[in-house]
């Protein structure tokens, strides 16, 4: 008979080797109408910040820096970063609105920074967010 | 108006003004702080609407005003004077006064609709003082911010005052007037710090409000609401989840692999300089006839490991897509058995789409007409087609596939082969299983064949002993209604699909081409493009170890006897090999130039017109050497490679797959792959092709 992994364990693996691939940091699941975090890897959450009981910054500094555990977890709240990006994706989308009309909508959104590189891929109902490092240039 | 009448309404005037001194000095409170509002919160929006009706009003009962006091005062100089210190710091108001005594009420109507002036509204208190107190009530309450300004606003009264003073001109020494100057000019300074003041407070007062405003909106979403575990999961259980996953990892893969750094500075760079000369030096050394691997698909566990490669082919439509069919998992027998995976060269390590069918899929094709529709021949004589719109494609089932049952209505035996011909509105699939039976089938609809075909072996006396089991085929360029068919037997079999004059459809028993010695594993005809016409050339390898170059007797060539012998036509060129050849592929755009892969793992480039005894080129995939069925031993191990097919566009790409289940692509330079761009032009290596053929056909 035929048996396939059952949809979700799909997009659980789909969703680990994204965020297991190289140079991956984080990725982000936010949903697009409330900006409620969905799923997260590579961020702080609330129950660790909580756990933490130290709060890093958004920009990717880290208060404790020695710290080990938070080294491994990831640097930057995720609460923080969904609620700039998501901020982000609704003035972008904004933008597009008022240049391109109504009936466009921003289909991906790329940041080069200097550090890293953020993609955002806003859908209907979701965003998915992924922070990677970028080659030395 | 008569002068008898005017010391009487002097007299009476006089009366009134000293009962209205009173009323005066509240009225001027009230309409310091609103004309206070009015001019320096004028710029405000929420005034804006006020305002104009106000001073529409206002304005309207000043006429009244004006008329009433024209017809009275021409010689009311003296009444005037009592009048003005009412409201005003009186030290400053008798020095204006001094000089703007005689003349000073007249010009004053002139200045009412410029400023807000307190004096001049104070004669409108005469007919207005119900009225104005009503309209202004609500603008003070809004604006209770309108503040103290009695002493700029006391000045300011002054100032224009004097300004009266002024425009009535030249009854004034200079000296005052410079003093006045100076004092209207710091006046002025005054109350326009003032109103700067005002109108930052204000500003900031509206600036912090708004901010508030976005920050409470910010504190409403954020911290987000985090979902309840309840929520979490009905939200990441949900089908549209599963597509956005779906879709927008997709995305973002292909996003992160795109290995060109679209940022590069090459002024600051000069390591991949010294890359890009080793690249030049591959290829000048090897004349454009180097092989360069550029990606390979491996399957992950998920699909099931151990899986042969059955079939390959590029998408005619989309270069970076190309398929390839599975047999089924030895590893993990719970996975489907039949795969498909459509790969992206911009998409490492995950297919773009994973199909499934129910049986060991031993062929596959891109529907050269739709390039949303690819189709599979499987293990179970099932054919199978899948459609990469289809909503579901989650789940990788077919949308359309064959009976199962034998008789008439379908295959009942695995189908090797697998071919579409016809153009892009009439085309039809044909595949052929190894019972002998030949179908075709409309795209639309696959549950009964449109043609079904039996083969028969070409002598009526090995008619019930020897079948005609077909192992490829292959349709020359410009003829859907024949094909080649190679065949377990060795033989290689022209076929009509049509009954014709003088024979019936099938087997073609006055021709045949016999040179191969064992089962033949693939068959190409010449893709034919070009000036010169190749298109009756065709190549075949076979599991006897060889490789062969032929050339098709026409279908029409009536050159067998009556009696009925057939003619066996001989290959134009044999080449032997050190393994059994498993497949081997025209190129598409070079007419001398044709791969070929092999039991040793080897994939092969030959140009003819360079040689015919050895590659131009090979080359191995970098991923063989481990050992997937456990065989052990030094050099042990299954590297066999099945399947070889070109990029269908420029001819650049060379795909190979085989028993460990990976597809390996390859890029080859400029001499075997791509339009143009090699030493010769097609035309001349066609020639060349040409001619090297017609040697050979003479000896």
């Amino acid at each position: 008979m035929m048996q396939q992994p059952s949809p979700s364990a799909e997009t659980e693996s789909l969703l680990a080797r994204l965020s297991q691939r190289p140079g991956v940091q984080s990725t982000l699941i936010i949903s697009r109408d409330t900006g409620a975090i969905v799923r997260s890897s590579g961020l702080l959450t609330a129950e660790e910040i909580e756990a933490d009981g130290a709060a890093p910054t958004a920009n990717g500094t880290y208060l404790n820096g020695t710290d080990g555990e938070v080294k491994k977890k990831g640097t930057r709240n995720a609460e923080d970063v969904a609620r700039l990006v998501w901020n982000f994706v609704r003035s972008a989308g904004n933008m597009i609105e008022e240049l391109n009309g109504e009936h466009d909508e921003a289909k991906l959104l790329r940041i080069r920074t200097k550090k890293n590189e953020l993609v955002v891929v806003p859908d209907a109902k979701f965003l998915l967010v992924v922070i990677h490092d970028t080659p030395p240039a | 108006m008569s002068s008898s009448s005017v010391a009487s309404r002097k007299d009476e005037i006089l009366a009134k003004k000293a009962k209205l001194a009173e009323l005066k000095r509240q009225r001027e409170l009230r309409q310091r702080e609103f004309s206070s509002n009015r001019q320096i919160l004028g710029d405000a929006s929420e005034l804006a609407q006020a305002s104009p009706l106000r001073s529409r009003s206002t304005q309207q009962s000043r006429e009244d005003i004006d008329s009433l006091i024209d017809s009275i005062l021409p010689d009311q100089q003296a009444a005037s004077g009592s009048r003005t210190p009412s409201g005003k710091s009186p030290a400053k108001r008798a020095s204006a006064f001094e000089q703007a005594q005689d003349v000073v009420d007249t010009p004053v109507r002139k200045y009412q609709d410029a400023v807000t002036d307190t004096q001049t509204l104070s004669f409108a208190a005469l007919t207005t003082v119900y009225e104005i107190p009503v309209e202004t009530k609500p603008e003070v309450i809004t604006y209770s911010k309108g503040v103290q300004t009695s002493e700029a606003w006391q000045s300011g009264d002054d100032g224009v005052v004097e300004g009266e003073g002024e425009a009535d001109g030249g009854t004034r020494s200079p000296g005052r007037r410079r003093r006045r100057y100076l004092s209207e000019r710091e006046r002025e300074l005054e109350e326009e710090a003032i109103r700067q003041r005002l109108r930052q407070e204000i500003e900031e007062e509206l600036r912090a409000l708004s901010l508030d405003e976005s920050v409470d909106k910010d504190k409403e979403r954020f911290p987000a609401r985090s979902l309840a575990p309840e929520e979490l999961n009905a939200v990441t259980s949900s089908n549209d989840f599963l597509d956005f996953i779906e879709r927008s990892s997709k995305v973002i893969e292909r996003a992160l692999d795109e290995e060109y750094d679209v940022l590069a500075d090459y002024a600051q760079q000069a390591r991949s300089a010294e890359d890009d000369d080793e690249d030049a030096a591959n290829y000048t050394g090897r004349k454009g006839r180097r092989i360069k691997e550029i990606a390979s698909f491996d399957l992950t566990d998920p699909m099931g490991k151990k899986r042969m490669i059955s079939a390959l082919d590029f998408s005619p439509k989309f270069p970076e897509l190309l398929c390839t069919a599975y047999t089924k998992s030895q590893a993990s027998p719970h996975t489907p058995p039949g795969l498909l995976n459509i790969w992206n060269l911009h998409l490492k390590g995950r297919p773009e789409y994973s199909l499934h069918a129910t049986s060991d899929l031993l062929s596959c094709l891109f529907h050269p007409h739709h390039p949303s529709l690819i189709l599979g021949g499987t293990y179970s004589g099932q054919l199978c087609l899948w459609d990469t719109r289809a909503r579901h494609h989650r789940t990788g089932e077919p949308v359309q596939r064959t009976p199962l049952t034998g008789g008439r209505t379908g295959h009942a035996h695995p189908i090797y082969s697998l071919a579409v011909v016809g153009t892009q509105n009439a085309s039809s699939i044909i595949t052929a299983s190894t019972d002998g039976v030949v179908c075709a089938w409309s795209t639309d609809m696959l549950t009964l064949p449109q043609e079904y075909l039996e083969l028969h072996a070409p002598l009526p006396a090995a008619y019930k002993t020897d079948d005609v089991a077909p192992t490829c085929l292959s349709f020359p360029a410009g003829d859907p209604t024949m094909f080649l068919a190679g065949t377990e037997q060795g033989a290689i079999l022209p076929i009509h699909r049509y009954d014709r004059a003088g024979a019936k459809a099938g087997v073609d028993t006055r021709t045949s081409y016999l040179a191969h010695m064992a089962p033949v594993t693939a068959l190409d005809f010449h893709p034919s493009r070009g000036k010169l016409d190749l298109g009756d050339l065709f190549v075949s390898s076979g599991m006897d170890w060889s490789i062969k170059l032929w050339r098709a007797n026409p279908p029409s060539s009536t050159s067998t006897t009556i009696s009925g012998q057939q003619e066996i036509v001989r290959p134009l060129l044999e080449i032997q090999r050190e393994d059994t050849v498993y497949d081997v592929r025209w190129s598409p755009t070079k007419p001398a130039v044709f791969a070929s892969v092999d039991g040793g793992g080897v994939l092969e480039v030959w140009d003819l017109n360079a040689s015919t005894e050895v590659p131009v080129a090979a080359a191995r995939p970098s991923c063989q050497g481990k050992d997937v069925f456990g065989g052990g031993g030094a050099g042990g191990g299954v590297r066999s490679l099945n399947k070889v097919v070109w990029e269908k566009g420029v001819g650049r790409h060379v795909a190979v797959g085989g028993l460990d289940g990976v597809t390996t692509v390859f890029e080859v330079g400029g001499e075997l792959g791509g339009v143009g761009g090699g030493t010769t032009k097609s035309g001349e290596v066609g020639a060349g092709l040409r001619k090297l053929v017609g040697r050979q056909g003479r000896r």
